[in-house]
């Protein structure tokens, strides 16, 4: 039973009939342990490079949805349908001046950036692609990955303390504010759905969703939990700082938040770890309430495949119904937000866990 | 509790989702607007007030079209024995009063916008690119 990619790894190199060789060139040296270490390293440098393509590839999406939805091309010179437009981004990007004010704290200005980067692509480690797809089923996943989410507002913060411009610091204790708002009722409704499974296990809540019911309706939870499914699009829509809720980076009151001092490459990461973190949350709420790779298997394709492009499906569909979102709603008030996220997010998110308790308690599912 | 919506239901955003999805599927004559500017241009209207051109022949330099000008654009300047207006695009508006005021109709505007250039001297057209015969247009 193949687990997780270190095994797929392992197996798909002993179908090809070298792992053999390679583990006995390793064992005779006696260092076998370095084989298992190159092995996680190879994962990890596939996961993180697969993340970075898709992020490149999402925020040209973002610009195409855009245009759509404004009866405009977007971009469309470079390369077919401007496939290529996040390249260019890129290397432009890269040849900028890498500015650090006068007067900013610069040590901790240089840090900010990987600090809100590095996070953003932690989250991917228990998050499972597929069946097996998966670096490590931590049996803590859903708390690993809010516990990293968790670390954002601190690189927020440090960022737009450490420029030292007062947009900067407003729109980091507005993202603090927003952030941690949201993060609660986020956890409240994620708990609703371990409820079920039992287990924080990111793999186990997907297998808890296999099967159906009267052989039509599929076992995802967004049927169990409507409520809850709500209430988590929305807290996370919030938690990623997007249009109806991008009070971070209002443009038409903070010139663009706490990334306003920050340019070339630096700001290529903050740009690059907020759609990474788009990416993850719609993993996130596949993965919870979607069903993450539970589908239909098909004959003759490895079960890995299917279920990679049934995660990549759903979880396309949640990425577009963010962008389709922010395309058609106006920014919210700050008071609006707090008010939606502290006055009814939270009480719904408890009464919203008071309920599956009954549910689970009286067996009903 | 003023805080709470009325509109709970969230009737009216999702109104507008149903209305930007149409527009994404082009559903009920929403088409693509804009066009790809360098490659393709979308069509003049014929009496669209572009860059000028004066008819060699009808032209006999009066100044009215000095005089009228609100811009200060036009000064008469001698070119080939005759005398012609010569305009400064840099400071023109595309009134096109130029054009009514001209006694003899020898003014008019073509559908040339790309008028863009690197120094302001450059902007200044004289007869020597505005000029054109009527004969060897026909």
């Amino acid at each position: 039973m193949i687990e997780n990619a270190y095994q797929l790894i392992v197996y798909v190199l002993t179908l090809l009939g070298v792992y053999e060789w390679i583990y006995g060139i390793f064992q005779s040296f006696g260092i076998d342990y370095v084989l298992q270490i190159i092995i996680v390293f190879v994962e990890i440098v596939i996961l993180f490079a697969f993340v970075l393509v898709t992020v490149m590839f999402l925020t040209w999406m973002e610009r195409k949805v855009v245009a759509m939805v404004q009866s405009r091309y977007g971009p469309m010179v470079t390369g077919p349908r401007g496939l290529l437009q996040p390249v260019m981004d890129g290397v432009k990007l890269i040849g900028k001046e890498d500015i650090i004010p006068a007067k900013a704290d610069r040590w901790i200005f240089t840090l900010a950036p990987f600090i809100v980067f590095i996070p953003a692509l932690l989250v991917f480690i228990p998050l499972p692609f597929g069946k097996s797809l998966i670096i490590s089923d931590l049996r803590v996943g859903l708390l690993y990955i809010i516990a990293i989410s968790a670390m954002s507002p601190v690189a927020l913060l440090l960022a737009g303390w450490a420029s030292n411009n007062k947009y900067s610091l407003m729109g980091a204790m507005r993202a603090v504010a927003q952030d941690i708002s949201y993060t609660i009722p986020l956890a409240l409704t994620a708990i609703a759905v371990v409820m079920f499974t039992g287990s924080l296990s990111t793999v186990d809540i997907v297998n808890a969703q296999g099967g159906t019911w009267f052989g039509i309706i599929p076992k995802w939870f967004i049927f169990i939990q409507p409520l809850g499914f709500i209430l988590f699009l929305i807290a996370s829509i919030a938690e990623m700082g997007r249009i109806p809720f991008d009070f971070q980076e209002s443009e038409s009151e903070l010139v663009a938040g706490f990334f306003t001092e920050y340019s070339g490459m630096k700001f290529a990461m903050f740009f690059l770890a907020e759609y990474a973190h788009l990416f993850a949350v719609s993993g996130i709420i596949v993965t919870l309430f979607l069903g993450g790779w539970e589908g239909p298997a098909l004959p003759f394709i490895p079960v890995q495949l299917t279920s990679l492009v049934i995660f990549l499906i759903k979880t396309y569909a949640v990425i577009f119904f963010a962008m389709w979102l922010r395309d058609t709603v106006p920014r919210v008030r700050i008071d609006q937000l707090l008010n939606l996220g502290w006055k009814i997010m939270v009480p719904l998110a408890v009464l919203n866990l008071l309920l599956t308790g009954f549910i689970v308690v009286a067996g009903v599912i | 509790m003023p805080w709470i919506s009325k509109n709970w239901t969230m009737k009216g955003i999702i109104k507008g989702l149903i209305v930007t999805l149409k527009h994404v599927f082009h559903i009920g004559g929403r088409p693509t607007v804009t066009v790809q500017y360098p490659y393709e241009r979308m069509k003049l209207a014929p009496r669209f007030r572009g860059k000028h051109a004066i008819d060699e022949d009808a032209c006999i330099g009066c100044g009215i079209c000095e005089v009228n000008c609100p811009n200060s654009t036009i000064t008469i300047v001698k070119y080939n024995t005759r005398w012609f207006p010569q305009f400064n695009l840099g400071m023109c508006m595309f009134c096109g009063i130029c054009v009514d005021v001209c006694p003899m109709n020898a003014l008019k505007m073509t559908g040339n916008y790309e008028l863009a250039d690197y120094t302001r001297e450059s902007l200044v057209y004289g007869p020597e690119k505005l000029l054109f015969k009527k004969e060897a247009n026909q």
